[in-house]
């Protein structure tokens, strides 16, 4: 069991950067702009999604107010680099870092409860308190008005390369900058899963007593894993802010971000290395697919989500191999 | 907020109590539904909005008396109640990770039914008149009927639920899914039954609040999730699953609410009760009334 688990953990690696390598193909095939947006919001969201399944999936604590370090990553971010003039590229890592502290903090109320509605609604109401406070300092980030004027990432020119050009206007460097973001979520929860740390969080997902017991430092590793996955995702809302160029405390902040993350996770499959990203690409490209249909398009939504729950309990990454796993899974559910 | 008379103090602690009483239905419905079913309702808020708009229908389109079309509306709530019950989440129960996948299936269920109201009602909000109006003046207070019969209803909900609980079969039979699922069913109770008219129930408890509510504020596609998640926070507060907890806790909430928008301002009321929730979960992480759980 051990064996296979680590064969398959060393194939993901080259499927992550599989993936990625054919990613950073597609701007040579097609630059088509709306295209490569879709790209970018899915590899974002991918991203974003993967960063709370680090919390979720492997920790087993269920978060429900992720949206709220995306969202203060994004006005932070913003902010510093519209009033002090800072380069986007300095403030996106400011921004993670002030997430980062703000995990910290709402950790340490979750550290004391264990049950999961109870945490889900505590960091639910916090998330809340972020967007209702973004929403009402209007002095300072105008409130549901949005925060425009925000400015995009410096242009550079590469050597050999060419021009890295960031303007509305111009997607692939953008589309090559999330590339990057994806893999650093993705690459750190690889790394962070071959490592002890990574054994210890799922440890605390399987039973929390039994890890407990057997050494495994509860505080420590909650903390450290919800600074980790806050940071994360304030760096992907630093991104938000400057590619949109545009934040309203609902699109930035709301809690359909959240839905979002959970509907993709779940659709991909909750646990699994590329399964928020799966479920990413799914969502985001079925969405743009039932603009087809106009006003009924949330309405098919909906419905989608209550039949992909029932019929693919387990997410689409589990599909392929899944009546192979099957006996497998009966003796030991991961 | 320390300057004001007495009897505005009082006033506005009664207008607490009144708020307070209509989370508390809201939130009994979800506690609930998780003290016997375990899992979350995420479409709780849009079965007080199916019932904002029955109640509308019945009452503004085909000129039904409220005293008649408001029992109607809250029927049509636990019909749909238990609808959702039987195609979203009975097919899940059980299955592994169904407390996580209840919790998706509702959220697609709330997301349907938003759109589905915005498609066939529209964006505009809408309002019904007051069951009764005027004021009457007790002891130097001004209450208005309408909030008075709102504490009335409130209170008779509680009682005539505490004795469907306490002193009927099913209530029995509920009580006992939700200590032991699998002894109740050794014991012949039909608990998928069970769990299909708590369902509906905890809709009607939701239903009746719309009906008292949408006099005062208006009925619109999105009026279900603001209340919802103060329902969650009131049932947090008061302990998950505990019945006297969510009254409590509504009312609870429902007074800091009010005093706080006095001290303040309204944009702050929901920042003052998540504080409170989140505060108070620090130092009793499960609740006023709830049980410490092991593990």
């Amino acid at each position: 069991m051990a064996d296979q688990k680590t064969t398959t953990n060393q194939n993901s690696l080259f499927v992550i950067i599989g993936v990625a390598v054919v990613l950073a193909l597609v701007p040579l095939v097609t630059q088509e702009a709306y295209l490569l947006h879709i790209c970018i919001l899915a590899l974002l969201f991918g991203a974003l999604a993967s960063s709370w399944n680090l919390i979720n999936g492997y920790a087993g604590i269920f978060t429900f107010g992720h949206q709220a370090f995306f969202g203060l990553g994004a006005y932070g971010s913003a902010l510093m680099s519209m009033k002090l003039g800072l380069s986007p590229w300095v403030t996106m890592w400011v921004a993670g870092i002030m997430s980062a502290a703000l995990g910290l903090v709402i950790s340490l109320p979750v550290l004391r409860i264990r049950s999961i509605p109870h945490i889900a609604i505590v960091t639910l109401a916090f998330a809340e308190i972020v967007r209702i406070v973004c929403s009402n300092l209007t002095s300072l980030t105008r409130g549901e008005l949005g925060l425009w004027g925000i400015p995009p990432y410096t242009s550079f020119s590469l050597p050999f390369i060419g021009d890295a050009t960031f303007d509305a206007a111009h997607k692939v460097a953008y589309f090559y900058v999330v590339i990057l973001l994806w893999l650093l979520v993705v690459g750190a929860t690889y790394w962070i899963l071959r490592n002890r740390f990574g054994f210890g969080l799922r440890a605390i997902r399987d039973s929390q007593i039994a890890a407990e017991s057997l050494g495994v430092h509860l505080t420590y590793y909650k903390t450290l894993v919800f600074g980790f996955s806050s940071f994360l995702a304030g760096i992907l809302g630093a991104f938000y802010a400057h590619y949109v160029l545009i934040l309203t405390p609902s699109s930035a902040l709301g809690i359909d971000i959240m839905i979002q993350i959970v509907a993709m996770t779940l659709i991909g499959g909750i646990g699994r290395l590329l399964g928020p990203t799966i479920g990413a690409f799914i969502l985001t490209f079925g969405l743009e697919w039932l603009r087809g249909f106009g006003e009924y398009r949330l309405l098919i939504y909906g419905v989608l989500l209550v039949l992909i729950v029932m019929f693919l309990p387990k997410g689409l990454a589990s599909m392929r191999l899944g009546f192979l796993r099957t006996r497998a899974a009966k003796k030991l559910p991961t | 907020m320390f300057s004001m008379p007495l009897s505005l103090f009082s006033e506005q602690i009664i207008n607490g109590i009144v708020l307070g009483s209509m989370y508390a239905l809201v939130a009994s419905g979800l506690t609930l539904i998780w003290g016997t079913m375990r899992m979350l309702n995420f479409a709780h808020g849009e079965f007080y909005m199916i019932g904002g708009y029955v109640f509308f229908l019945l009452m503004s389109s085909l000129g039904i008396p409220s005293y008649l079309s408001a029992p109607l509306a809250i029927a049509a709530v636990f019909v749909a109640g238990i609808a959702v019950q039987r195609l979203a989440v009975h097919p899940l129960l059980g299955r592994p990770q169904w407390e996580f996948s209840t919790l998706v299936a509702t959220l697609g269920v709330s997301i349907f039914l938003q759109n589905a109201a915005l498609h066939i009602w529209g964006e505009r909000f809408k309002t019904v008149p007051y069951f009764i109006s005027g004021v009457v003046d007790v002891f130097g207070m001004r209450l208005s009927y309408q909030r008075l019969l709102i504490l009335a209803v409130a209170i008779g909900t509680m009682l005539a639920m505490w004795y469907v609980l306490r002193r009927t079969r099913f209530g029995m039979a509920l009580r006992a899914t939700a200590m032991d699922r699998d002894a109740a069913m050794l014991y012949g109770v039909n608990v998928y039954q069970v769990f299909m008219l708590t369902f509906g129930i905890a809709a009607a408890l939701a239903g009746i609040a719309a009906t008292m509510l949408s006099s005062i504020n208006s009925i619109s596609p999105w009026m279900g999730a603001p209340l919802m998640l103060k329902g969650f926070v009131v049932v947090v507060l008061g302990g998950l699953g505990s019945f006297p907890g969510a009254i409590l806790g509504g009312i609870i909430i429902g007074i800091v609410e009010t005093l706080g928008v006095i001290a303040w301002s309204s944009q702050w009321r929901e920042v003052i009760s998540f504080t409170v929730l989140i505060l108070i979960l620090w130092f009793r992480p499960w609740g006023l009334f709830g049980v410490k759980e092991e593990a």
